[in-house]
């Protein structure tokens, strides 16, 4: 009987282990679920953008007036500042030991006009007393003549000299303004956000990638948002928006729509390199927000989602619908 | 009158074993070179079983996965802005190469992955925990990545060890099994804002996009709602693999080569036990003859050829897909070489096998129809 041949067993076996290493095979490890929440919109339409956050009035990148060696920062980072506060010192003994020689040339002329308005005095005196004694005959009219020269010579000296004082006045006058600059003052209220200057080091006059220091106004926050400019037709002014902090989608915070900035930038890449070349230009919207019961920091990235009207149902239009560029 | 039917068969034990052999080997030859080709053409889509998401956005004139071209930064949004997009987030993916210990160059694929939500992970961490990639300089690696990068090593690479990517720093924290790619190279999984670091700089520098459709959302749908809104090419997990499996079809002569092997496995199993079936009724035409001359119809008779035949071929098949089932169970565990059996292979080969054994009936039925009842009795 054919029951008893062994070729039978082993052909069940063949097929049982086939089964049993194809239900193996099809064994797949799940797929992993994200770590963190991912960003997700809260809207059924929505425009995505990136987005950072910067102090509700622009951040000041304060620079120096002038190159110059700093001898002195007289802030640290996080100091609140009132407008006029000194902020930090340029090398200031060129302009100081200018003031003093301006100043000294100053009082030398000063000196030189008072010795002359002296001399003008004795020869006004003279030239009175030439006159009675010319009226009473006694000096020469040329005599008279002399004193009367010499007085004018002498007057217009005195004026010569006082041209001389007001113009070197001028000079003290600019000398100490050259000095006062020296002495870097916040242009306004608010916190320092970032110091990145040392006495010691060169200030160059310039405007900065990283600017020396950075004056922003924490009481008030807001965001700028960076919409591709190919979704810029999407976007509708006033239209809701949340942003949530990057890596922690569950922290959201309701914005409130400010402003669309007018002018599309080159998208700043925020890898930091120079050398990055422009691709892409990106609309900025402004929204302001309060602050939320969780920290956030100027110049954090935050991912925004902005409501959309009418969305287009994905799953309610044809779906053969062709699309550019493919067959 | 079934039972002598499977008597006779098994009564010449060499004709027995010819037979069930010859069937044994063309169901094995069929089934397991199947099997390393889908296993092979498997490879090819890997990166999709070990980077998980439901839709992948590639540029517009993407072929296949393993060839990406990059894409802007800003894209991210726009696919983000899609209605019906859960969410969506950047993938770096490249060839870099390696320096191992002793000073050679290996090649691997450097995949960045979001930093904050490292969407795209491994399913499969053998050692490591997985959040420690966000340290500075920390890559996941795969066990394909240990063996290749240790040598020139005491010890195997662990965690803790380091080596180089493009002459920059890299710490190993953490290994990971995934599965093997087509073309050979490890994997090494690292952040997204990592690997820019450790890539060369280019203008553009996202490989792909992983999306997720909203819940009660099909994939294709977003996925379509995705070309139509932003231009960019959206694919599916199925759609991308048979993408890529097309270009592989359309390009490369593997299939062609497995295709060979499969059909003259084929062949050589039609024409081994066509050839032996026929001999055996040559063999039995006595016995036949008789059962025919005893008044056996031709439709009896063709009745139990065919059960030989279908017996002989079960046979055959089972023993010939238990031979390439010890094959898949010692591969399976190494990965190498690659095999994948799945129910589409067996059952296509049971009825290859069966087909045979019927056409091998075929021949005899002919032959017993014609027979007289006469040559019982002749010599």
């Amino acid at each position: 009987m054919i029951f008893r041949r062994l070729s039978v067993y082993l052909a069940a076996a063949g097929i049982a282990a086939a089964i049993l290493l194809v239900r193996r095979m099809q064994q797949k490890p799940p797929a992993p679920a994200p770590v963190a929440a991912p960003a997700r919109s809260p809207y059924l339409g929505t425009v995505a953008a990136t987005g950072l956050i910067e102090a509700a009035r622009e951040n000041v990148r304060i620079a120096a007036p002038k190159g110059g060696l700093v001898t002195r920062v007289l802030v640290k980072v996080g100091d609140a500042v009132r407008e006029g506060d000194p902020l930090f010192q340029l090398d200031a003994r060129e302009a100081a030991s200018r003031v003093e020689t301006v100043q000294a040339q100053l009082e030398a002329m000063r000196a030189t006009l008072k010795a002359e308005e002296v001399a003008l005095a004795d020869t006004e005196d003279q030239l009175a007393r030439f006159e009675k004694l010319r009226k009473d005959s006694v000096a020469t009219e040329e005599e008279l003549k002399r004193r009367w020269f010499a007085a004018e010579g002498a007057r217009a000296r005195i004026g010569s000299i006082r041209a001389q004082i007001h113009s070197v006045e001028r000079q003290w006058q600019q000398a100490k303004t050259d000095l006062e600059i020296l002495t870097v003052k916040a242009p306004r209220d608010g916190e320092l956000l970032q110091v990145n200057l040392r006495a010691g080091e060169y200030a160059p006059a310039a405007a900065l990638a990283e600017p020396l220091m950075l004056l922003g106004d924490v009481a008030k926050l807001q965001v700028r948002a960076d919409v591709d400019e190919q979704n810029s037709v999407l976007v509708e002014p006033q239209a809701e928006a949340v942003a949530s902090l990057k890596g922690h989608a569950d922290l959201r915070m309701p914005l409130r729509f400010v402003r669309v900035e007018p002018y599309v930038v080159p998208k700043r890449s925020l890898t930091g390199d120079s050398l990055e070349r422009v691709d892409t230009r990106v609309l900025q919207i402004i929204y302001e927000f309060d602050r939320p019961s969780f920290p956030v920091y100027v110049g954090q990235q935050v991912d925004v989602f902005i409501r959309r009207g009418n969305p287009k149902a994905p799953v309610s239009e044809p779906t053969s619908v062709p699309v550019a560029g493919r067959r | 009158m079934y039972h002598l039917a499977l008597k006779m068969l098994v009564a010449d034990r060499a004709k027995y074993v010819m037979l069930v052999g010859g069937l044994a080997f063309a169901s094995l030859l069929m089934t397991q070179q199947n099997g390393v080709f889908q296993g092979l053409l498997s490879w090819t889509t890997s990166h999709m079983r070990n980077m998980r998401a439901s839709i992948w956005v590639v540029e517009r004139n993407v072929e296949q996965v393993n060839e990406t071209k990059a894409m802007r930064d800003t894209d991210v949004n726009r696919v983000r802005s899609v209605t019906g997009v859960d969410f969506a987030v950047p993938l770096f993916i490249s060839v870099l190469k390696a320096r191992a210990s002793d000073g050679s160059d290996k090649p691997i694929q450097l995949v960045g992955l979001h930093a904050a939500t490292l969407i795209g992970r491994p399913p499969d961490i053998v050692r490591g925990d997985l959040e420690q990639l966000r340290l500075p300089n920390a890559v996941f690696i795969d066990e394909l990545a240990v063996e290749r990068l240790s040598a020139g090593r005491a010890r195997p690479l662990d965690i803790g060890d380091t080596f180089e990517i493009n002459d920059r720093e890299a710490r190993v924290v953490g290994i990971c099994r995934t599965e093997r790619q087509f073309f050979g190279y490890p994997y090494v999984f690292t952040t997204y804002d990592q690997a820019l670091q450790y890539a060369p700089r280019q203008r553009k520098m996202l490989s792909i996009i992983l999306a997720e459709p909203k819940s009660g959302l099909a994939a294709v749908d977003v996925a379509r709602a995705i070309e139509r809104e932003t231009g960019l090419r959206a694919l599916t997990v199925p759609e991308f693999s048979r993408a890529t499996i097309d270009f592989i079809w359309r390009n490369t002569g593997i299939p062609a080569s497995f295709l060979t092997t499969i059909i003259l496995g084929f062949i050589v199993g039609i024409a081994v036990s066509a050839q032996t079936f026929y001999s055996f009724v040559l063999e039995n035409l006595r016995h036949l003859g008789a059962l025919k001359a005893m008044g056996a119809s031709n439709s009896l008779l063709a009745r139990l050829l065919l059960l030989q035949a279908f017996a002989v071929g079960l046979v055959g098949y089972g023993i010939g897909v238990g031979l390439t089932a010890l094959f898949g169970f010692a591969v399976h565990p190494i990965g190498q070489p690659p095999f994948i059996l799945d129910y589409a292979t067996l059952t296509v080969t049971g009825v290859a096998v069966i087909v045979i054994c019927m056409f091998a009936a075929l021949l005899g039925i002919l032959k017993v129809s014609r027979l007289e009842t006469a040559i019982v009795f002749r010599a």
